[in-house]
């Protein structure tokens, strides 16, 4: 009982950092200069501080650069700590903005191994609405996973479904997947990363591989028949709901399409396997309910429901 | 059927190979959709498909092993994706008719003087 509930929180996490916003960790009284100052001046507050890093931002607030403790250093060792920063600071910076979730930063944290990201007003803009550090991000969760250890305490007490509880407040989140048109080295992806989703809310193996073949097959069609789309997934009321939309040509004969072994695939996709003509069947027969729409203006719309089974399921 | 007596007895090269596991069933399919309909989980796989998609719907359907025949050659980057998957990936010389008529005898318990 005890290990599968540390089980649950950890997965919980992996939820959590998709779910949690960086505005919501981010700490929003950023501590700036503008171009018009020196690294001593920098290193006085750097220190008074306790922070390891301050952005440059002009009038507007927008970023036009950052200096770290490590330009700092620089400017000691290369004797120009009393110059003005305009000729030695860093102008390209690593930013985020505060409408992502946290995994963006966390990968960007990885990627490019800076100490902290300020935080953009949003993806397009240069203005700077906070600054974000990896234990901003772990105070965040530590707060979220607290609360959510003290709510599940609380339904223990009142009637010991703990899994449904837990089921309810990832069940928010949305998977999409923007998929490529010809993109076969990735074809799958979707696949992969839905199941082991579904893994995580504990569903049963044979409910899982249904939901991944519909994932799969939606993927193929929109890589090998269509100018590109994108995929979504997500649960509702213990269904699960995958979505696929592209961008055209479209179907002129839906039924026809749905037909087994018929298929408009080229030689160059027949020469790899696909093209079987079973894509759309085998979604259909995976599904409890499937819809399929299209036009040749708009594209195609496909959308296939799954009923998740018995919740708590023991593995 | 353990895999490891199947890749002993059908002599088949080891490409990646990740550990032994319990093979139940067999299918033998060029056509990924095919084999995405009607492959059973717990099964090897025989095909010429060599290519990262192969990886792809042995993940989605839980094939244990696939087996790639007529000496294919496999690409570094099928490897890479076969390991961190976990899928076992084998290879032969001979057809896929014939290392399937093995496969077969050997799984369902006959030789060839039956």
């Amino acid at each position: 009982m005890k290990s599968s509930y540390s089980r649950e929180k950890l997965t919980l996490v992996n939820e959590l950092i998709y779910e949690i916003k960086i505005k919501e960790a981010m700490t929003k009284n950023v501590i700036f200069f503008d171009e018009n100052v020196t690294f001593r001046e920098i290193q006085l507050k750097l220190k008074e501080k306790k922070i390891s890093g301050v952005p440059i931002l002009d009038k507007k607030k927008n970023i036009v650069g950052i200096v770290s403790i490590d330009d700092i250093i620089t400017a000691f060792d290369k004797n120009y700590i009393d110059d003005k920063i305009t000729n030695y600071f860093t102008r390209e910076v690593v930013t985020a903005p505060q409408n992502f979730s946290v995994v963006y930063a966390i990968r960007k944290f990885e990627k490019y191994r800076v100490g902290r990201i300020p935080v953009t007003e949003s993806l397009n803009t240069r203005k700077i609405v906070g600054i974000i550090t990896m234990s901003d991000i772990l105070n965040r969760l530590l707060i979220e996973v607290q609360s959510i250890a003290e709510k599940v305490k609380d339904e223990e007490a009142k009637d010991g479904k703990i899994s449904n509880r837990i089921l309810e407040k990832v069940s928010k989140k949305r998977l999409r997947f923007e998929v490529k048109a010809d993109d076969f080295n990735n074809a799958g992806r979707v696949a992969s990363i839905t199941k082991k989703y579904f893994q995580n809310l504990g569903v049963s193996k044979e409910i899982i591989r249904r939901i991944a073949i519909v994932c799969y097959e939606a993927e193929m069609n929109i890589c090998l028949h269509s100018l590109g789309g994108h995929i979504t997934v997500e649960v509702d009321n213990n269904n699960a709901v995958v979505c696929a939309y592209d961008r055209g040509p479209g179907i002129s004969n839906i039924e026809l399409a749905l037909t087994p072994g018929y298929t408009t695939a080229s030689e160059k996709i027949r020469a790899l396997g696909f093209g079987a003509g079973m894509g759309l069947p085998n979604i259909q027969h995976c599904a409890d309910k499937f819809e399929i729409k299209s036009s040749l203006k708009t594209g195609t719309l496909l959308k296939a429901i799954i009923n998740l089974g018995e919740k708590n399921e023991t593995k | 059927m353990k895999l490891s007596k199947i890749i002993e007895k059908c002599k088949l090269e080891k490409v990646v190979y990740e550990g032994d596991c319990e093979i139940k069933a067999g299918y033998c399919g060029d056509l990924m959709s095919d084999v995405m309909a009607h492959a059973e989980p717990d099964s090897i796989w025989i095909t010429i498909q060599a290519h990262k998609n192969s990886i792809a719907v042995a993940l989605v359907k839980d094939i244990k092993a696939i087996v790639f025949t007529n000496d294919i050659t496999i690409e570094g980057d099928v490897i890479k994706k076969a390991r961190e998957e976990n899928i076992n990936l084998l290879r032969t010389k001979e057809n896929s008719f014939n290392i399937c008529g093995e496969i077969y005898c050997m799984m369902e318990g006959k030789t060839d003087t039956d």
